[in-house]
Protein backbone atom coordinates (compact mmCIF):
# COMPACT_ATOMS: atom_id res chain seq x y z
CA UNK A 1 0.00 0.00 0.00
CA UNK A 2 1.34 3.39 -0.90
CA UNK A 3 1.83 6.22 1.56
CA UNK A 4 -0.99 8.09 -0.06
CA UNK A 5 -3.49 5.24 0.21
CA UNK A 6 -2.51 4.72 3.77
CA UNK A 7 -3.12 8.37 4.59
CA UNK A 8 -6.55 8.22 2.92
CA UNK A 9 -7.48 5.11 4.90
CA UNK A 10 -6.39 6.72 8.10
CA UNK A 11 -8.45 9.83 7.36
CA UNK A 12 -11.50 7.77 6.49
CA UNK A 13 -11.32 5.73 9.65
CA UNK A 14 -10.68 8.81 11.72
CA UNK A 15 -13.71 10.56 10.31
CA UNK A 16 -15.84 7.46 10.95
CA UNK A 17 -14.68 7.47 14.56
CA UNK A 18 -15.38 11.18 14.89
CA UNK A 19 -18.83 10.82 13.32
CA UNK A 20 -19.97 8.07 15.64
CA UNK A 21 -18.45 9.84 18.61
CA UNK A 22 -20.10 13.15 17.83
CA UNK A 23 -23.48 11.50 17.16
CA UNK A 24 -23.44 10.21 20.72
CA UNK A 25 -22.68 13.67 22.05
CA UNK A 26 -25.23 15.20 19.72
CA UNK A 27 -28.00 12.91 20.94
CA UNK A 28 -27.24 13.85 24.50
CA UNK A 29 -27.30 17.55 23.62
CA UNK A 30 -30.58 17.06 21.78
CA UNK A 31 -32.18 15.42 24.79
CA UNK A 32 -30.91 18.11 27.10
CA UNK A 33 -32.29 20.77 24.79
CA UNK A 34 -35.74 19.23 24.54
CA UNK A 35 -35.84 18.47 28.23
CA UNK A 36 -34.89 22.07 28.95
CA UNK A 37 -38.37 23.31 29.94
CA UNK A 38 -38.27 20.82 32.77
CA UNK A 39 -34.65 21.35 33.62
CA UNK A 40 -34.65 25.14 33.57
CA UNK A 41 -37.50 25.23 36.04
CA UNK A 42 -34.84 23.95 38.42
CA UNK A 43 -36.88 20.88 39.17
CA UNK A 44 -34.96 18.20 37.33
CA UNK A 45 -34.09 16.61 40.65
CA UNK A 46 -37.59 16.92 42.01
CA UNK A 47 -38.59 15.23 38.76
CA UNK A 48 -36.45 12.28 39.68
CA UNK A 49 -38.07 11.91 43.07
CA UNK A 50 -41.69 12.89 42.34
CA UNK A 51 -44.59 10.75 41.18
CA UNK A 52 -46.30 10.79 37.84
CA UNK A 53 -49.62 12.62 38.10
CA UNK A 54 -50.18 14.69 34.95
CA UNK A 55 -53.59 15.92 36.20
CA UNK A 56 -51.85 17.63 39.08
CA UNK A 57 -49.04 18.85 36.85
CA UNK A 58 -46.57 16.43 38.37
CA UNK A 59 -44.37 14.65 35.90
CA UNK A 60 -42.03 12.79 38.24
CA UNK A 61 -40.44 9.68 36.83
CA UNK A 62 -39.65 7.95 40.11
CA UNK A 63 -42.01 5.01 39.49
CA UNK A 64 -40.37 4.37 36.13
CA UNK A 65 -36.91 4.56 37.60
CA UNK A 66 -37.94 2.09 40.26
CA UNK A 67 -39.53 -0.14 37.62
CA UNK A 68 -36.39 -0.13 35.46
CA UNK A 69 -34.11 -0.82 38.38
CA UNK A 70 -36.23 -3.58 39.94
CA UNK A 71 -36.80 -5.28 36.62
CA UNK A 72 -33.14 -5.18 35.64
CA UNK A 73 -31.90 -6.38 39.01
CA UNK A 74 -34.49 -9.13 39.22
CA UNK A 75 -33.60 -10.26 35.70
CA UNK A 76 -29.94 -10.28 36.66
CA UNK A 77 -30.70 -12.20 39.83
CA UNK A 78 -32.39 -14.97 37.84
CA UNK A 79 -29.91 -14.87 35.01
CA UNK A 80 -26.60 -14.77 36.82
CA UNK A 81 -26.60 -18.20 38.48
CA UNK A 82 -28.03 -19.76 35.34
CA UNK A 83 -25.39 -18.13 33.17
CA UNK A 84 -22.50 -18.92 35.47
CA UNK A 85 -23.59 -22.55 35.68
CA UNK A 86 -23.94 -22.74 31.92
CA UNK A 87 -20.55 -21.16 31.36
CA UNK A 88 -18.90 -23.59 33.79
CA UNK A 89 -20.54 -26.49 32.01
CA UNK A 90 -19.52 -25.24 28.57
CA UNK A 91 -15.97 -24.36 29.56
CA UNK A 92 -15.03 -27.21 31.84
CA UNK A 93 -17.52 -29.63 33.23
CA UNK A 94 -19.46 -31.02 30.29
CA UNK A 95 -18.45 -33.80 27.91
CA UNK A 96 -16.47 -32.39 24.96
CA UNK A 97 -19.09 -32.83 22.24
CA UNK A 98 -21.95 -31.44 24.30
CA UNK A 99 -19.87 -28.45 25.34
CA UNK A 100 -19.18 -27.59 21.72
CA UNK A 101 -22.83 -28.00 20.76
CA UNK A 102 -24.08 -25.96 23.70
CA UNK A 103 -21.71 -23.14 22.94
CA UNK A 104 -23.02 -22.96 19.37
CA UNK A 105 -26.59 -22.91 20.69
CA UNK A 106 -25.77 -20.05 23.04
CA UNK A 107 -24.10 -18.12 20.23
CA UNK A 108 -27.21 -18.64 18.16
CA UNK A 109 -29.41 -17.44 21.02
CA UNK A 110 -27.75 -14.02 20.99
CA UNK A 111 -29.26 -13.52 17.55
CA UNK A 112 -32.88 -14.25 18.43
CA UNK A 113 -34.98 -11.06 18.11
CA UNK A 114 -36.32 -9.78 21.40
CA UNK A 115 -39.87 -9.85 20.13
CA UNK A 116 -39.72 -13.65 19.97
CA UNK A 117 -38.94 -13.75 23.68
CA UNK A 118 -41.81 -11.31 24.15
CA UNK A 119 -44.25 -13.58 22.35
CA UNK A 120 -43.12 -16.72 24.12
CA UNK A 121 -43.44 -14.85 27.40
CA UNK A 122 -46.89 -13.59 26.57
CA UNK A 123 -48.34 -16.91 25.48
CA UNK A 124 -46.50 -19.34 27.75
CA UNK A 125 -45.11 -17.60 30.78
CA UNK A 126 -47.80 -15.04 31.57
CA UNK A 127 -50.64 -17.61 31.82
CA UNK A 128 -48.38 -19.89 33.85
CA UNK A 129 -47.50 -17.18 36.35
CA UNK A 130 -51.17 -16.27 36.61
CA UNK A 131 -52.10 -19.92 37.23
CA UNK A 132 -49.49 -20.44 39.88
CA UNK A 133 -49.91 -17.23 41.85
CA UNK A 134 -53.51 -16.42 41.06
CA UNK A 135 -52.49 -12.97 39.87
CA UNK A 136 -49.58 -11.11 38.38
CA UNK A 137 -49.63 -12.44 34.85
CA UNK A 138 -48.32 -9.19 33.47
CA UNK A 139 -45.82 -8.41 36.16
CA UNK A 140 -42.23 -7.81 37.13
CA UNK A 141 -41.88 -11.55 37.61
CA UNK A 142 -42.94 -12.52 34.09
CA UNK A 143 -40.92 -9.74 32.51
CA UNK A 144 -37.81 -10.44 34.56
CA UNK A 145 -37.88 -14.16 33.83
CA UNK A 146 -37.93 -13.52 30.10
CA UNK A 147 -35.37 -10.79 30.54
CA UNK A 148 -33.15 -13.29 32.34
CA UNK A 149 -33.34 -15.52 29.29
CA UNK A 150 -32.60 -12.60 27.00
CA UNK A 151 -29.45 -11.47 28.78
CA UNK A 152 -28.17 -14.96 29.62
CA UNK A 153 -26.35 -15.64 26.31
CA UNK A 154 -24.40 -12.40 26.58
CA UNK A 155 -23.30 -13.27 30.08
CA UNK A 156 -22.54 -16.90 29.24
CA UNK A 157 -20.30 -15.96 26.32
CA UNK A 158 -18.59 -13.30 28.40
CA UNK A 159 -17.94 -15.76 31.21
CA UNK A 160 -16.73 -18.43 28.80
CA UNK A 161 -14.33 -15.95 27.25
CA UNK A 162 -12.91 -15.03 30.61
CA UNK A 163 -12.50 -18.72 31.49
CA UNK A 164 -10.70 -19.25 28.19
CA UNK A 165 -8.32 -16.44 29.08
CA UNK A 166 -7.06 -18.26 32.16
CA UNK A 167 -3.49 -19.22 31.17
CA UNK A 168 -3.07 -22.77 29.89
CA UNK A 169 -0.09 -23.21 32.21
CA UNK A 170 -2.29 -22.83 35.30
CA UNK A 171 -4.64 -25.51 34.06
CA UNK A 172 -1.79 -27.86 33.19
CA UNK A 173 -0.42 -27.34 36.67
CA UNK A 174 -3.70 -28.35 38.29
CA UNK A 175 -4.12 -31.35 35.98
CA UNK A 176 -0.62 -32.53 36.75
CA UNK A 177 -1.31 -32.33 40.49
CA UNK A 178 -4.29 -34.60 40.15
CA UNK A 179 -6.94 -31.90 40.55
CA UNK A 180 -10.48 -32.71 39.45
CA UNK A 181 -12.44 -30.58 36.98
CA UNK A 182 -14.49 -29.06 39.78
CA UNK A 183 -11.39 -28.21 41.79
CA UNK A 184 -9.80 -26.67 38.73
CA UNK A 185 -12.89 -24.56 38.26
CA UNK A 186 -13.30 -23.49 41.88
CA UNK A 187 -9.70 -22.90 42.85
CA UNK A 188 -8.15 -21.60 39.66
CA UNK A 189 -10.58 -20.60 36.94
CA UNK A 190 -13.17 -18.69 38.95
CA UNK A 191 -10.70 -16.69 41.06
CA UNK A 192 -8.81 -15.75 37.90
CA UNK A 193 -11.92 -14.68 36.03
CA UNK A 194 -13.39 -12.30 38.59
CA UNK A 195 -12.82 -9.24 36.42
CA UNK A 196 -14.29 -10.91 33.35
CA UNK A 197 -17.32 -12.02 35.33
CA UNK A 198 -17.81 -8.51 36.69
CA UNK A 199 -17.57 -7.08 33.17
CA UNK A 200 -20.13 -9.63 31.92
CA UNK A 201 -22.55 -8.71 34.70
CA UNK A 202 -22.19 -5.01 33.95
CA UNK A 203 -22.81 -5.47 30.24
CA UNK A 204 -25.83 -7.65 30.97
CA UNK A 205 -27.17 -5.05 33.40
CA UNK A 206 -26.83 -2.44 30.68
CA UNK A 207 -28.78 -4.65 28.30
CA UNK A 208 -31.42 -5.31 30.93
CA UNK A 209 -31.93 -1.63 31.70
CA UNK A 210 -31.96 -0.71 28.04
CA UNK A 211 -34.39 -3.38 26.91
CA UNK A 212 -37.78 -1.97 26.02
CA UNK A 213 -39.83 -4.60 24.33
CA UNK A 214 -40.01 -7.23 27.05
CA UNK A 215 -40.92 -4.66 29.68
CA UNK A 216 -43.53 -3.19 27.38
CA UNK A 217 -45.06 -6.55 26.50
CA UNK A 218 -44.83 -8.35 29.83
CA UNK A 219 -44.51 -5.97 32.77
CA UNK A 220 -48.01 -4.50 32.61
CA UNK A 221 -46.93 -0.85 32.45
CA UNK A 222 -48.89 0.40 35.49
CA UNK A 223 -47.42 3.65 36.80
CA UNK A 224 -46.61 3.05 40.44
CA UNK A 225 -43.67 1.91 42.47
CA UNK A 226 -43.92 -1.89 42.56
CA UNK A 227 -43.98 -3.52 45.97
CA UNK A 228 -43.81 -7.15 44.96
CA UNK A 229 -42.60 -9.25 42.07
CA UNK A 230 -46.21 -9.87 41.10
CA UNK A 231 -46.93 -6.15 40.74
CA UNK A 232 -47.20 -4.56 37.37
CA UNK A 233 -44.52 -1.99 36.61
CA UNK A 234 -43.43 0.49 33.98
CA UNK A 235 -39.82 1.06 33.02
CA UNK A 236 -38.15 4.23 31.77
CA UNK A 237 -37.85 2.65 28.34
CA UNK A 238 -41.48 1.58 28.07
CA UNK A 239 -42.54 4.98 29.37
CA UNK A 240 -40.71 6.64 26.51
CA UNK A 241 -42.39 4.23 24.13
CA UNK A 242 -45.86 4.72 25.58
CA UNK A 243 -45.93 8.50 25.85
CA UNK A 244 -44.50 8.97 22.42
CA UNK A 245 -47.79 9.30 20.61
CA UNK A 246 -49.02 12.10 22.86
CA UNK A 247 -49.03 15.83 22.17
CA UNK A 248 -45.54 17.13 21.29
CA UNK A 249 -45.94 20.43 23.12
CA UNK A 250 -47.16 19.11 26.42
CA UNK A 251 -44.99 18.97 29.48
CA UNK A 252 -45.98 15.33 29.72
CA UNK A 253 -44.21 14.63 26.46
CA UNK A 254 -41.20 16.63 27.51
CA UNK A 255 -40.84 14.68 30.72
CA UNK A 256 -39.83 11.67 28.69
CA UNK A 257 -36.61 13.49 27.89
CA UNK A 258 -35.87 13.31 31.57
CA UNK A 259 -36.27 9.54 31.20
CA UNK A 260 -33.90 9.61 28.26
CA UNK A 261 -31.30 11.61 30.12
CA UNK A 262 -31.52 9.31 33.12
CA UNK A 263 -31.09 6.22 30.93
CA UNK A 264 -28.26 7.87 29.08
CA UNK A 265 -26.39 8.73 32.26
CA UNK A 266 -26.98 5.30 33.73
CA UNK A 267 -25.61 3.60 30.63
CA UNK A 268 -22.63 5.95 30.59
CA UNK A 269 -21.84 4.98 34.16
CA UNK A 270 -22.02 1.28 33.26
CA UNK A 271 -19.70 1.82 30.31
CA UNK A 272 -17.22 3.55 32.60
CA UNK A 273 -17.44 0.66 35.03
CA UNK A 274 -16.68 -1.83 32.25
CA UNK A 275 -13.80 0.38 31.13
CA UNK A 276 -12.43 0.36 34.64
CA UNK A 277 -12.72 -3.41 34.83
CA UNK A 278 -11.03 -3.90 31.47
CA UNK A 279 -8.28 -1.57 32.52
CA UNK A 280 -7.61 -3.72 35.56
CA UNK A 281 -7.87 -6.84 33.42
CA UNK A 282 -4.96 -5.72 31.31
CA UNK A 283 -2.80 -4.87 34.28
CA UNK A 284 -0.32 -7.66 35.01
CA UNK A 285 -1.01 -9.56 38.19
CA UNK B 1 23.93 -53.96 41.88
CA UNK B 2 20.40 -55.21 41.60
CA UNK B 3 17.82 -52.52 41.08
CA UNK B 4 14.10 -52.78 40.63
CA UNK B 5 12.39 -51.57 37.51
CA UNK B 6 10.04 -48.73 38.42
CA UNK B 7 8.54 -47.85 35.05
CA UNK B 8 8.23 -49.94 31.94
CA UNK B 9 6.73 -49.06 28.58
CA UNK B 10 5.76 -51.82 26.17
CA UNK B 11 5.32 -51.12 22.47
CA UNK B 12 4.20 -47.60 23.20
CA UNK B 13 3.02 -45.72 20.13
CA UNK B 14 1.48 -42.30 20.03
CA UNK B 15 -0.02 -40.04 17.41
CA UNK B 16 -1.50 -36.56 17.14
CA UNK B 17 -4.06 -36.26 14.33
CA UNK B 18 -2.80 -39.50 12.83
CA UNK B 19 0.84 -38.32 12.80
CA UNK B 20 2.86 -40.96 14.54
CA UNK B 21 5.16 -39.33 17.08
CA UNK B 22 6.27 -42.35 19.09
CA UNK B 23 6.67 -45.73 17.44
CA UNK B 24 6.87 -48.90 19.49
CA UNK B 25 8.86 -47.50 22.35
CA UNK B 26 9.76 -50.16 24.92
CA UNK B 27 11.88 -48.80 27.72
CA UNK B 28 12.63 -49.56 31.35
CA UNK B 29 13.43 -47.08 34.07
CA UNK B 30 15.18 -48.23 37.25
CA UNK B 31 13.90 -47.23 40.63
CA UNK B 32 15.63 -44.33 42.42
CA UNK B 33 17.79 -43.35 39.50
CA UNK B 34 17.86 -40.40 37.16
CA UNK B 35 17.15 -41.22 33.56
CA UNK B 36 17.70 -38.55 30.96
CA UNK B 37 15.89 -38.44 27.66
CA UNK B 38 17.74 -36.41 25.07
CA UNK B 39 17.15 -35.60 21.45
CA UNK B 40 16.33 -32.81 19.04
CA UNK B 41 13.22 -30.75 19.62
CA UNK B 42 9.93 -31.87 18.14
CA UNK B 43 10.92 -35.52 18.35
CA UNK B 44 8.37 -36.54 20.99
CA UNK B 45 10.22 -36.26 24.30
CA UNK B 46 7.52 -34.19 26.00
CA UNK B 47 4.85 -36.40 24.54
CA UNK B 48 6.58 -39.45 25.99
CA UNK B 49 6.48 -37.89 29.47
CA UNK B 50 2.78 -37.17 29.06
CA UNK B 51 2.09 -40.84 28.47
CA UNK B 52 3.54 -41.61 31.91
CA UNK B 53 1.00 -39.52 33.83
CA UNK B 54 -1.81 -39.64 31.25
CA UNK B 55 -1.74 -35.88 30.83
CA UNK B 56 -2.14 -36.24 27.04
CA UNK B 57 -5.68 -37.53 27.46
CA UNK B 58 -7.27 -34.08 27.21
CA UNK B 59 -5.54 -33.33 23.90
CA UNK B 60 -8.14 -33.71 21.17
CA UNK B 61 -7.41 -36.12 18.31
CA UNK B 62 -4.57 -37.86 20.09
CA UNK B 63 -4.26 -41.60 20.51
CA UNK B 64 -1.99 -44.04 22.20
CA UNK B 65 -1.40 -47.75 22.00
CA UNK B 66 0.80 -50.06 24.00
CA UNK B 67 1.24 -50.27 27.73
CA UNK B 68 2.76 -48.27 30.53
CA UNK B 69 3.42 -50.04 33.80
CA UNK B 70 4.62 -48.50 37.01
CA UNK B 71 5.56 -50.32 40.19
CA UNK B 72 3.23 -49.15 42.96
CA UNK B 73 2.92 -50.95 46.29
CA UNK B 74 5.41 -53.57 45.20
CA UNK B 75 3.84 -54.68 41.96
CA UNK B 76 3.83 -53.52 38.37
CA UNK B 77 0.50 -51.94 37.50
CA UNK B 78 -0.89 -50.86 34.16
CA UNK B 79 -1.56 -47.14 34.61
CA UNK B 80 -4.21 -47.26 31.90
CA UNK B 81 -5.89 -50.22 33.56
CA UNK B 82 -9.35 -50.14 35.06
CA UNK B 83 -8.23 -50.19 38.68
CA UNK B 84 -6.06 -47.09 38.31
CA UNK B 85 -7.44 -43.80 39.55
CA UNK B 86 -6.27 -40.81 37.56
CA UNK B 87 -6.01 -38.58 40.61
CA UNK B 88 -4.11 -41.24 42.52
CA UNK B 89 -1.71 -41.75 39.62
CA UNK B 90 -0.96 -38.06 39.28
CA UNK B 91 -0.31 -37.70 42.97
CA UNK B 92 2.30 -40.45 42.75
CA UNK B 93 3.77 -39.24 39.45
CA UNK B 94 4.64 -35.56 39.77
CA UNK B 95 5.48 -33.33 36.86
CA UNK B 96 7.56 -30.20 36.36
CA UNK B 97 7.04 -28.28 33.14
CA UNK B 98 9.47 -26.62 30.81
CA UNK B 99 8.40 -23.09 31.71
CA UNK B 100 7.93 -22.49 35.44
CA UNK B 101 4.18 -22.31 36.08
CA UNK B 102 3.51 -21.13 39.61
CA UNK B 103 -0.12 -20.29 40.27
CA UNK B 104 -1.08 -16.66 40.98
CA UNK B 105 -1.06 -17.05 44.76
CA UNK B 106 1.40 -16.85 47.62
CA UNK B 107 4.50 -19.04 47.80
CA UNK B 108 3.00 -20.95 50.70
CA UNK B 109 -0.32 -21.50 48.98
CA UNK B 110 1.41 -22.67 45.82
CA UNK B 111 3.16 -25.44 47.70
CA UNK B 112 0.13 -26.25 49.83
CA UNK B 113 -2.12 -26.40 46.77
CA UNK B 114 -1.68 -30.12 45.99
CA UNK B 115 -2.43 -30.87 49.65
CA UNK B 116 -5.60 -28.83 49.38
CA UNK B 117 -6.58 -30.75 46.25
CA UNK B 118 -5.91 -33.99 48.10
CA UNK B 119 -8.30 -32.84 50.83
CA UNK B 120 -5.69 -32.50 53.57
CA UNK B 121 -6.90 -29.91 56.05
CA UNK B 122 -4.77 -30.40 59.13
CA UNK B 123 -2.79 -27.20 59.61
CA UNK B 124 0.27 -28.88 61.13
CA UNK B 125 0.52 -31.52 58.42
CA UNK B 126 0.31 -28.81 55.82
CA UNK B 127 2.96 -26.63 57.44
CA UNK B 128 5.34 -29.55 57.88
CA UNK B 129 4.92 -30.79 54.34
CA UNK B 130 5.34 -27.34 52.84
CA UNK B 131 8.55 -26.80 54.76
CA UNK B 132 9.91 -30.23 53.86
CA UNK B 133 9.15 -29.73 50.16
CA UNK B 134 10.79 -26.31 50.15
CA UNK B 135 13.85 -27.77 51.89
CA UNK B 136 14.07 -30.55 49.33
CA UNK B 137 13.84 -28.05 46.51
CA UNK B 138 16.57 -25.94 48.10
CA UNK B 139 14.30 -22.94 48.38
CA UNK B 140 13.51 -22.84 52.08
CA UNK B 141 16.33 -20.55 53.16
CA UNK B 142 15.50 -18.07 50.40
CA UNK B 143 11.78 -17.79 51.01
CA UNK B 144 11.09 -18.75 54.60
CA UNK B 145 10.62 -15.11 55.61
CA UNK B 146 8.28 -14.26 52.79
CA UNK B 147 6.01 -17.23 52.36
CA UNK B 148 3.05 -14.90 51.88
CA UNK B 149 4.56 -13.08 48.90
CA UNK B 150 3.21 -13.96 45.48
CA UNK B 151 4.92 -16.88 43.80
CA UNK B 152 4.95 -14.86 40.60
CA UNK B 153 7.41 -12.36 42.08
CA UNK B 154 10.23 -14.89 42.39
CA UNK B 155 13.07 -15.09 39.87
CA UNK B 156 12.82 -17.66 37.07
CA UNK B 157 15.13 -20.13 38.81
CA UNK B 158 13.27 -19.73 42.10
CA UNK B 159 9.94 -20.18 40.34
CA UNK B 160 11.14 -23.44 38.85
CA UNK B 161 12.31 -24.67 42.25
CA UNK B 162 8.93 -23.60 43.61
CA UNK B 163 7.31 -25.83 41.00
CA UNK B 164 9.65 -28.67 41.96
CA UNK B 165 8.70 -28.18 45.61
CA UNK B 166 5.03 -28.21 44.63
CA UNK B 167 5.53 -31.46 42.77
CA UNK B 168 7.36 -32.93 45.77
CA UNK B 169 4.92 -31.95 48.48
CA UNK B 170 2.80 -35.07 48.00
CA UNK B 171 5.96 -37.20 48.15
CA UNK B 172 5.58 -38.68 44.68
CA UNK B 173 7.32 -41.89 43.74
CA UNK B 174 8.14 -40.65 40.25
CA UNK B 175 9.07 -37.15 39.14
CA UNK B 176 8.90 -36.17 35.48
CA UNK B 177 10.79 -33.05 34.47
CA UNK B 178 10.40 -31.61 30.99
CA UNK B 179 13.47 -29.51 30.14
CA UNK B 180 13.31 -27.97 33.61
CA UNK B 181 16.30 -25.69 33.10
CA UNK B 182 15.88 -24.62 29.50
CA UNK B 183 14.38 -21.24 30.37
CA UNK B 184 16.98 -20.47 33.03
CA UNK B 185 20.48 -18.99 33.16
CA UNK B 186 23.44 -21.34 33.71
CA UNK B 187 23.77 -20.62 37.41
CA UNK B 188 20.10 -21.32 38.18
CA UNK B 189 20.27 -24.41 35.98
CA UNK B 190 23.28 -25.73 37.89
CA UNK B 191 21.45 -25.29 41.20
CA UNK B 192 18.52 -27.32 39.92
CA UNK B 193 20.67 -30.09 38.45
CA UNK B 194 22.39 -30.47 41.76
CA UNK B 195 19.18 -30.72 43.71
CA UNK B 196 17.85 -33.38 41.34
CA UNK B 197 20.75 -35.64 42.32
CA UNK B 198 19.71 -35.31 45.95
CA UNK B 199 16.14 -36.29 45.15
CA UNK B 200 17.21 -39.71 43.87
CA UNK B 201 17.04 -41.15 47.38
CA UNK B 202 13.28 -40.76 47.47
CA UNK B 203 12.06 -40.98 43.94
CA UNK B 204 12.60 -42.07 40.39
CA UNK B 205 13.40 -39.17 38.13
CA UNK B 206 13.04 -38.80 34.38
CA UNK B 207 14.53 -35.62 32.98
CA UNK B 208 14.01 -34.53 29.41
CA UNK B 209 16.76 -32.42 28.02
CA UNK B 210 17.70 -30.94 24.76
CA UNK B 211 21.42 -30.89 25.53
CA UNK B 212 23.36 -34.05 26.01
CA UNK B 213 26.23 -32.52 28.09
CA UNK B 214 23.88 -30.96 30.53
CA UNK B 215 22.39 -34.22 31.71
CA UNK B 216 25.45 -36.44 31.27
CA UNK B 217 26.75 -35.33 34.65
CA UNK B 218 23.63 -36.14 36.62
CA UNK B 219 21.99 -39.01 34.74
CA UNK B 220 22.44 -42.67 35.55
CA UNK B 221 20.99 -43.68 32.21
CA UNK B 222 20.51 -41.72 29.01
CA UNK B 223 18.01 -42.57 26.31
CA UNK B 224 18.46 -40.95 22.96
CA UNK B 225 15.35 -40.02 21.00
CA UNK B 226 14.28 -40.69 18.29
CA UNK B 227 14.15 -44.05 19.90
CA UNK B 228 14.92 -46.93 17.59
CA UNK B 229 15.13 -49.80 19.98
CA UNK B 230 18.89 -49.79 20.52
CA UNK B 231 20.15 -46.37 21.52
CA UNK B 232 20.93 -46.58 25.14
CA UNK B 233 23.85 -45.81 27.35
N1 LIG C 1 -1.13 -30.91 21.29
C1 LIG C 1 -0.55 -31.26 20.13
N2 LIG C 1 -1.29 -31.41 19.02
C2 LIG C 1 -0.73 -31.75 17.84
N3 LIG C 1 0.57 -31.98 17.67
C3 LIG C 1 1.39 -31.86 18.74
C4 LIG C 1 0.86 -31.50 20.02
N4 LIG C 1 1.88 -31.44 20.89
C5 LIG C 1 3.00 -31.77 20.19
N5 LIG C 1 2.71 -32.02 18.91
C6 LIG C 1 3.67 -32.42 17.86
O1 LIG C 1 4.26 -33.62 18.24
C7 LIG C 1 5.66 -33.60 17.97
C8 LIG C 1 6.43 -33.94 19.22
O2 LIG C 1 6.27 -32.90 20.16
P1 LIG C 1 6.97 -32.90 21.57
O3 LIG C 1 6.66 -34.17 22.26
O4 LIG C 1 6.59 -31.64 22.26
O5 LIG C 1 8.50 -32.88 21.16
P2 LIG C 1 9.76 -32.50 22.03
O6 LIG C 1 9.36 -32.40 23.46
O7 LIG C 1 10.73 -33.62 21.76
O8 LIG C 1 10.30 -31.23 21.51
C9 LIG C 1 5.97 -32.25 17.42
O9 LIG C 1 6.10 -32.37 16.03
C10 LIG C 1 4.79 -31.41 17.76
O10 LIG C 1 4.54 -30.49 16.73
MG1 LIG D 1 9.27 -30.64 24.63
Amino acid sequence: MTRFQEAICEKLLLSAAWTSGSIVVFIFAFMLFLGLPLLSGGHFFSLLTAHWAPQQGSYGILPMMAGSLFLALLGLLFSFPLSLGCACFISVLGPAKLRFLLRKVVELMTGIPTVIYGFVGLFLLVPLVRDIFGRGGLSLLSASLMLALLIAPTMILFFCDSFDRVPRSYLDAVDAMGGSKVQKLLYVMLPNSVHGIAAGITIALGRAVGDTLLALMLAGNAIHIPHSCLDSARTLTSHIGLVFSADFESLEFKAIFACGITLYLFTAVLVLVVRGINHRLRRPL
Amino acid sequence: MFELIKIKTENLSFSYNGNRILDNVSLEFREKTITAIVGPSGIGKSTFLLTLNRLWETVPQSSMSGRVKIRFDGKMQDIYGNGMSLTGLRRKVGMVFQAPNPLPMSIFKNIAFPLKLAGIKDRRTIDENVERALQQAGLWMEVKDRLNDSGLHLSGGQQQRLCIARALVLQPEVLLLDEPTSSLDDASAAVIEELLVNLKDNCTLIVVSHYFDQVKRIADTVFQFPYNGISQQ
